[in-house]
């Protein structure tokens, strides 16, 4: 027999599905060929391995119904409540705080318009009376400033006392 | 919950038990998609108790199962590596019909795919799990120190 055959064999179904005769037809071949044994031995242990790993049940963790119990209540929940809710449970942080800040800017925008851009004229020349606006502003308060006459008198009233 | 959000997708076609089976099956298989573990199967790194769990079975003639728990972890740890060289759908395949006797109709159904796609999947899966196994025993015997040949 040759050995293709048997290879086709052993893959084209389930090691179990094979007659009987058709295991003893590869056992007689598999005893003076080594290729076929080898295939033969591998298919075998394979199909075992697969057998084992399958008949192997898998016992859940014993909080695993709770937690899915738990998660099935918190959906049902989660769906009774009224859909504005929900929105409001997930977005509200966002929507107060943005609430919070129009209102802030609401508050110095409209409730205290006079403390910062008022009367500049008067806030620059209050500020540095030495200042070029102050200088420029001023011009008009020459009342308090010495005319050229007291500026002489002052400056050589000393000398006359000398 | 998975079935019980999608419980409305439900059209009462089929029976409930195969609707929630592929469900589990389809969220299986995409776990193992998203893993993408299909390491090549080494022989170096196979444990002294997984060298002799092949030599007992290579020379046991009968295929019987282990009950013994240190035997069953170790077949189960070796064909968790020899189903991982697979790519998921042939380990599903490979599994449903050589490990839990399904019939190819039953896994089409299951799967939702063709039952020749089912064939196919599961000859291939067949074919790769014995070369893989070939390798691993003929490595395991050297290291075990007989010859393959004087067999």
């Amino acid at each position: 027999m040759k050995e293709k055959h048997i290879i086709d064999m052993l893959e084209k179904g389930p090691l179990a599905n094979l007659t009987e005769s058709e295991v003893h037809m590869i056992s007689a071949h598999a005893e003076i060929c080594s290729a076929c044994q080898s295939a033969y031995e591998a298919s075998r242990i394979s199909t075992l391995l697969i057998k084992e790993r399958s008949a192997e049940t898998m016992e859940p963790s014993p909080f695993f119904q709770t937690r899915v119990t738990a998660a099935w209540r918190e959906r049902q929940a989660s769906d009774n409540v009224p859909a504005f809710w929900r929105l409001w449970k997930t977005a509200g942080a966002l929507v107060s705080s943005m609430a919070l800040t129009t209102a802030a800017l609401a508050v110095l925008s409209f409730v205290a318009p006079g403390t910062g851009t008022g009367t500049s004229q008067n806030t620059a020349a209050d500020l540095s009376p030495y200042s070029a606006e102050a200088v420029v502003f001023n011009q008009d308060q020459s009342n308090d400033q010495m005319t050229d006459e007291q500026v002489i008198n002052a400056i050589y009233a000393n000398d006359e006392v000398k | 919950m998975k079935a019980f959000t999608q419980l409305g997708s439900y059209e009462g076609r089929g029976s409930m038990e195969g609707w929630l089976t592929r469900i589990a099956t389809n969220t299986c298989l995409n776990i193992l998609r998203a893993s993408k573990r299909r390491p090549e199967l080494t022989t170096a790194d196979l444990t002294e108790d997984q060298d002799r769990w092949l030599e007992e079975k290579l020379s046991s003639a009968a295929g019987e199962l282990h009950r013994s728990a240190e035997n069953k972890l170790v077949a189960a740890d070796l064909a968790d590596r020899l189903l991982e060289t697979l790519s998921p759908e042939d380990r599903l395949a490979l599994t449903l019909i050589d490990g839990e006797d399904a019939s190819v109709r039953e896994v089409a159904e299951i799967t939702g795919w063709s039952e020749s796609k089912v064939k196919v999947r599961a000859f291939r899966a067949r074919k790769k799990a014995r070369k893989a196994m070939e390798k691993l025993l003929g490595a395991s015997r050297r290291r075990l120190g007989f010859d393959s040949s004087a067999s």
